[in-house]
């Protein structure tokens, strides 16, 4: 193996070689750069690998062949070689993508380049205190110069302010030294930390003046806005290199002066870390310009890893594997979405809807968000559960809290940019991607997914890149380039036979879920043959959320259930945005669904106490006080899926915006993720009380309001899609007032909630959406009278409302007579008197539905319209058929589900005698509701015909109007604003407080960081004191003065 | 199947006797109205008149499939809910077919016609059809949660959801009725009765003089005469399932004649002497009185 020091002799050779080649030789000496560049990240490769795979025991390097103290040492050990090599590689691409800036300034620039890669390594490796302040030095002149390779005043005046700030920093820092060489007799580090440097007589003093001045190197929260100044200003590539290389040189410098402080000093760490990571990244959330919002995160993510090292006493030998994976996410996505910003042409973040055209380059920035937001399968994920494991074993809620609000904030921005990329206006001027710009991207994303599979290899926990499910969905990346058809076939096909081939392994109730997933979900697709052309990400993203829905069921522990809702919310993130003006409704969806997502991740850690993971089984066995509390963190979180009130306002706009095929899958599919939770939750740990609250009361509570309020605020719709999807929002109220009766009724009727609300919710927005396909709007009033032109759609809809509503005899009666019947055996009366009163309410809004659609007056345009595309339907019947057959034989599922559910619930079963099904309370025979039904109607049907035998069609206007004959389908179909009277009477109960309150929320949050932002007024004298305060108030609160 | 096929011509017998009776009843009804207006009213045999007469009538005119279901939806309707609920207690011969399904069943199928109706009505197109159903729909959903919470009420003292149960646990005297046992349920559930007979102050529904007739505005002839048949059954029907549940039941057609009668004169007086509330009147007014005696007697049950 060659020895580390030539990371460092090479790179300062060639630097001194540089400066003698001739001046015109641009080629060749950007050709040596690169080689030399290329030659240390492969030093650095070799290493990693020896340590890594061979097990090979860390080398020190002695310089005078002396040992330490009397000489300096630098030391490669599995660390040192991992960092190396981030630095070296990062330094390579940049050199790579800076090209043109480096050609334009000569060869000098790019031996400072290669001496700035040289100083970030020997901040690594060295060993020596006053070694690592000569690096420093070193990195701040060459930092400086690079910061001047870029063009334009800013970034002249932010390299001068950086020179000052650092001159500050450098003097503290040799102060230190002095004071603590003084103090110990040894430059040696691990001298330091041996000799107790902080139990001396002045240590304290000396170490903190080195800590701050390496801290400050960090760009702490608020002594950073030089820092920001730079990420602004600088050239792309270098603020690549200034975030990823110089950021993971200083933490590890860092990292190394904590081993000197010892555990007194890890809560400053903590502290300033923390601080950093959550105030940064709020005050990105205003930010609108894309390089000062990456400075932001830049600066929040350093942060949010200091905090990581200041909690090596409860992390342990874990500190490097959770600190390394958020670092390698940080700086491959930090290092790629810089490297990405230098190929958009302009700064504002909207100008990013140029990478549109590219879907290469949108699968870059999404695998950049993904990496710098946790997402599963890349290493942050893995190290955010670590994290969190280890926090709620220790008991730091807060710290925990505030990490993962910081994490949301984060998500907000990021997602809201790549809502901008997909969704804005693209500038007209197509990007261009010359190779040397292009290949350090692809390398960061190659990057991105490699480290994934290796964190996921380690994390112990299986690997998330190995499952079946989510491989398959991976692989439509790569085959995105066939035609729509052929994916949707394979699609159905891969569904299809995965259930195929596992439902042995299912119990009855996962059983109901995968069924739904999975062949439901291919029956959906079935509608997607409809789309023409290759509609590019669709599949990819749609068969991401069936992965992570089906990998849910499949889990059963508590690491690999959170990595499946993830998966699938993530999944069905993409599939909102796809709609045309889904932007906003699909941002507010992943914010909830990533807020719902980390009570459950905190309820998981909180659950397990460390353990890295265990089984969802064994929540049965947790007690007070931790049980009510991880009950609680479960349920919200679940309950942002099904949207229940208050956390529902994502809903409508996702649902409603979706495409045609999508809206079924998000609202008769996706739902049921929420409830799956729930009942893996309830089923498992029961009744709960906190603060002597029984907390399943509490959700009968906002099941009711849910389903009461839900289907208020759906006769209010103008918009068909949005009313189906509030009527979605009650549906699932009333799922959820099912679960908490905690009965066996209760669970029934919440199973054929399940299976009908799937048919029946799909079957309507597929209905809508072809409707809305043919007529070109969703507004209800714009149609009428489309019942004789589109009638299969017409007969879809109307099984689905009569469905809905329960009128007997079809299917949806069996679940509200089931439902009454539970309710019957509730303890809680006042509950269930919302439920009674949000029953009738349904049939006005399903009411409208069908009438001002297909019936009332035909509009003039639309007398030409056809049936709903084929493929629209087809689904459509076939869910006719299912509601038909089980409306008529019940007993197919539901005797099953009973039979299983006794075993959880004993009491309360159903019998059946026949076809008669029988409660403690009453009694229910659907053959012959059928037949009775059907024989009266038949009868009066034929007499009615016999009588009236002659009747003919008469047009459209023919009707007894006083003696008038309108003439204008609009001002005769009464549609607009439908229930007018009721919105009098009860529209009280429907004003947006739920919008308001998390509308409040959001400004909040923005103004006190528009606020906070005006600290930043980019002048050097504020600057300074920012600094000056910052090292003050560190002190006062770090040593304890106060 | 293990079906007494005998069921069905009782089931006829029952449906003929309560068509008349319903035809009877409703002229009376129309006729005490117009008494307590001061004017004569109709004679007891006029909508026996007015029944062949539509009958009779050929119409050549459909607006559409479902105009023309509409009717056909209503009376089924009716037919359905009469027959769902047995009509006299004890008797085998007029349990009708309540094996198929209990109160809930009954229940809901109040809104298979009311739905198919509305559907049919909504077919011609005509605005008027339209405004009557919203308004009939709006008001509804309010006045049916009091009879709802009553049902739930009474269901719960009895413990079952079997009419003929409930009827068999009032017997032994007056005062084991509901009325009696269970006042808050029944007081609840009168209220909401008065919602749903289309009489004053809760008529804003058919509305007369502003919206001539609402939803059945297009109706005319034969299918009209359906719609007809059924006023004369579904009322009826509905004071059976009130009888039954809050009235001890009957024993005996003249006892049910009776109880029927009685019942329905709640609402006339009531309606002879108060003026007719808009639609968001009637709904705060039922959410106001009714909701809270419901709640009431679900709590103290």
């Amino acid at each position: 193996m060659v020895s580390a020091v030539y990371l460092i002799v090479a790179a300062l050779a060639v630097a001194f070689l540089l400066g003698m080649l001739k001046e015109k030789w641009l080629g060749a000496a950007w050709g040596l750069t690169l080689a030399t560049l290329a030659f240390m990240s492969w030093v650095s490769a070799d290493w990693l690998w020896a340590f890594a795979v061979n097990g090979a025991a860390p080398v020190d390097i002695l310089t005078a062949a002396t040992p330490p103290p009397y000489a300096i040492n630098l030391r490669m050990g599995l660390p040192e070689a991992a960092l190396t090599l981030l630095i070296n590689v990062s330094g390579l691409f940049s050199a790579l993508y800076l090209k043109d800036a480096l050609f334009a300034r000569g060869r000098q620039s790019m031996a400072v380049l290669l001496v700035a890669v040289m100083a970030l390594c020997g901040i690594v490796l060295t060993r020596d205190i006053f070694n690592l302040f000569v690096f420093f030095e070193l990195a701040v002149i060459t930092t400086s110069g690079l910061i001047l390779l870029s063009d334009g005043e800013h970034a002249l005046a932010a390299g001068f302010k950086y020179l000052i700030v650092s001159q500050f920093m450098s003097a503290m820092l040799l102060l230190g030294i002095v004071f603590a060489y003084h103090a110990t007799g040894t430059l040696n580090i691990d001298g330091m930390a041996a000799a107790g440097l902080g139990l001396k007589e002045g240590g304290m003093i000396a170490f903190f003046l080195m800590f701050i001045a390496v801290v400050a190197e960090l760009k702490p929260f608020p002594a950073n806005g030089w820092a920001l100044d730079i990420y602004e200003a600088a050239h792309p590539a270098f603020a690549a290199l200034f975030s990823a290389a110089s950021g993971a040189a200083t933490l590890f410098a860092a990292d190394k002066l904590l081993a000197i402080g010892g555990p007194d000093w890890y809560p400053v760490a903590t502290g300033v870390g923390l601080l950093t990571f959550v105030a940064s990244n709020l005050l990105a959330l205003p930010q609108t310009r894309d390089r000062r919002l990456l400075g932001y995160s830049s600066v929040a993510q350093i942060g949010l890893i200091l905090a990581v090292l200041g909690q090596r006493d409860i992390l342990g030998a874990q500190t490097y594997y959770i600190a390394g994976g958020i670092l390698v996410a940080h700086a491959l996505a930090k290092a790629g979405l810089y490297w990405l910003s230098g190929l958009v042409a302009e700064r504002e973040l909207e100008a990013w809807a140029a990478l549109r055209a590219r879907p290469l380059l949108v699968f870059a920035f999404i695998s950049f968000v993904g990496l710098l937001t946790g997402l599963p399968p890349f290493p942050g994920f893995y190290a955010k559960w670590e994290l969190m494991g280890h926090l709620a074993g220790a008991g730091r809620y807060t710290f925990m809290a505030l990490i993962l609000f910081g994490a949301l904030v984060e998500a907000g921005y990021l997602f809201r940019w790549f809502g901008y990329l997909i969704k804005r206006e693209a500038p007209e001027e197509r990007i261009t991607t010359p190779a040397h710009k292009l290949i350090p991207v692809l390398a960061a994303v190659v990057a991105g997914w490699v480290l994934g599979f290796l964190w996921g290899r380690l994390s112990g926990h299986g690997n998330l890149l190995l499952v079946l499910p989510l491989l398959f969905a991976l692989s439509f990346l790569l085959l995105d380039w066939l035609p729509a058809w052929v994916k949707n076939t394979l699609a159905i096909a891969g569904m299809s036979a995965f259930l195929y081939l596992t439902y042995t392994e299912y119990d009855p109730l996962r059983l109901i879920f995968a069924v739904i997933f999975l062949l439901g979900g291919a029956v959906t697709l079935l509608a997607s043959y409809d789309a023409h052309g290759r509609r590019v990400g669709f599949y990819p993203a749609v068969m991401l959320m069936y992965a992570g829905m089906i990998m849910l069921v499949r889990a059963t522990g508590s690491f690999d259930f959170f990595a499946a809702w993830e998966l699938l919310t993530v999944g069905s993130y993409f599939l909102i945005l796809r709609g045309k003006h889904s932007e906003p409704h699909a941002l507010s969806y992943i914010l909830f669904s990533l807020g719902g997502a980390f009570m459950i991740l905190a309820g998981f850690a909180v659950a397990a106490q460390g353990a890295p993971q265990f089984e969802l089984a064994s929540l049965k066995g947790l007690a007070a006080p931790l049980a009510p509390l991880v009950f609680l963190l479960l349920a919200l979180g679940f309950m942002t899926k099904t949207a229940t009130i208050g956390l529902h306002i994502w809903l409508p706009g996702a649902h409603a915006e979706a495409e045609t095929d999508v809206s079924p899958m998000v609202s008769g599919i996706l739902l049921k993720a929420g409830l799956y939770g729930l009942m893996v939750l309830l089923l498992s740990m029961g009744k709960q009380k906190l603060l002597g609250i029984e907390l399943t009361h509490a959700m009968l509570w906002a099941g009711a309001l849910t389903a009461l309020l839900g289907n208020l605020m759906a006769i209010f719709q103008e918009d068909a899609k949005r009313l189906l999807a509030y009527s979605s929002i009650g549906q699932m109220g009333y799922a959820l007032f099912g679960l908490a009766l905690m009965n066996h009724l209760g669970w029934l009727m919440a199973l054929m909630f399940v299976i009908n609300h799937y048919v029946y919710k799909s079957m309507l927005f597929l209905s809508v959406g072809g409707v809305a396909k043919r007529t070109g709007t969703r507004e209800m009033y714009r149609m009428g009278g489309l019942i004789t032109l589109m009638p299969l759609s017409f007969i879809a809809t109307l099984i689905g409302i009569i469905a809905v509503s329960g009128v007997p005899p079809l299917s949806g009666f069996g679940g509200r007579w089931i439902f009454y019947n539970a309710i019957l055996t509730n303890d809680y009366r006042l509950p269930t008197v919302l439920i009674f009163l949000s029953g009738p309410i349904a049939f006005l809004y399903l009411f409208r539905l069908i009438h001002t659609i297909f019936l009332g007056q035909l509009k003039d345009e639309h007398r030409r319209l056809k049936e709903a595309p084929f493929w629209i339907v087809l689904p459509q019947m076939i869910y006719v058929a299912i509601l038909m057959v089980v409306a008529v034989v019940p007993g197919l599922v539901l005797r099953h589900v009973n039979a299983y559910l006794t075993q959880f619930f004993p009491e309360g079963a159903l019998v059946w005698e026949g076809n008669q099904i029988s409660s403690s309370f009453g009694y229910w025979n659907p053959v012959a509701i059928m037949i009775v039904v059907g024989v009266i109607f038949v009868l009066l049907l034929g007499w009615l015909m016999f009588i009236n035998r002659r009747a003919q069609k008469v047009k459209q206007f023919n009707m007894v109007f006083a003696a008038e004959r309108p003439f204008r389908p609009e001002t005769t179909h009464f549609a607009w604003n439908f229930f007018a009277p009721y919105r009098k009477a009860m529209g009280f109960l429907v004003q947006p407080f739920a919008t308001r309150f998390w509308g409040a929320v959001t400004d909040v949050l923005h103004t006190s960081a528009d606020l906070v932002r005006r600290l930043y007024d980019g002048n050097g004298q504020t600057y300074a004191f920012h600094f000056l305060a910052f090292v003050v108030v560190v002190y006062v609160l770090g040593t304890g003065v106060l | 199947m293990d079906f007494d096929w005998m069921k069905i011509p009782y089931a006829f017998l029952t449906v003929f006797i309560i068509v008349n009776y319903g035809l009877l009843l409703n002229a009376l009804i129309a006729k005490i109205a117009a008494r307590a207006g001061r004017r004569r009213g109709i004679p007891l045999w006029q909508n026996y008149i007015d029944l062949i007469k539509n009958y009779g009538l050929r119409s050549s005119i459909t607006h559409g499939v479902m105009f023309y279901l509409g009717p056909v939806f209503r009376l089924a309707g009716g037919v359905g809910l009469l027959l769902f609920v047995p009509s006299i207690y004890g008797s085998e011969m007029f349990s009708n077919l309540s094996f198929a399904g209990d109160l809930i069943l009954a229940l809901y199928f109040i809104f298979f016609g009311t739905l198919g109706m509305a559907l049919g009505a909504a077919e011609s197109g005509h605005p008027h059809a339209a405004i009557g159903i919203t308004r009939g729909l709006s008001q509804v959903s309010m006045a049916e949660l009091p009879l709802g919470l009553a049902v739930f009420s009474v269901a719960l003292q009895y413990h079952t959801l079997s009419v003929t149960d409930i009827v068999a646990a009032q017997q032994g005297g007056m005062l084991h009725w509901t009325l009696f046992t269970n006042p808050l349920a029944v007081a609840a559930a009168m209220l909401s009765f008065l919602g749903s007979m289309m009489r004053p102050p809760f008529d804003v529904v058919l509305a007369p003089q502003e919206i001539p007739i609402g939803p059945p505005t297009e109706y005319h002839s034969s299918y009209l005469a359906l719609m007809q048949t059924n006023r004369a059954i579904f009322p009826i029907a509905k004071i059976i399932i009130y009888m039954n549940l809050f009235f001890g039941g009957a024993l005996s057609w003249p006892a049910l004649f009776l109880k029927v009668f009685l019942i329905y004169m709640v609402s006339v007086l009531v309606g002879v002497v108060f003026p007719r509330f808009r639609v968001e009147q009637s709904i705060l007014w039922f959410l106001v009185w009714a909701v809270p005696l419901g709640v009431l007697s679900i709590v103290l049950v």
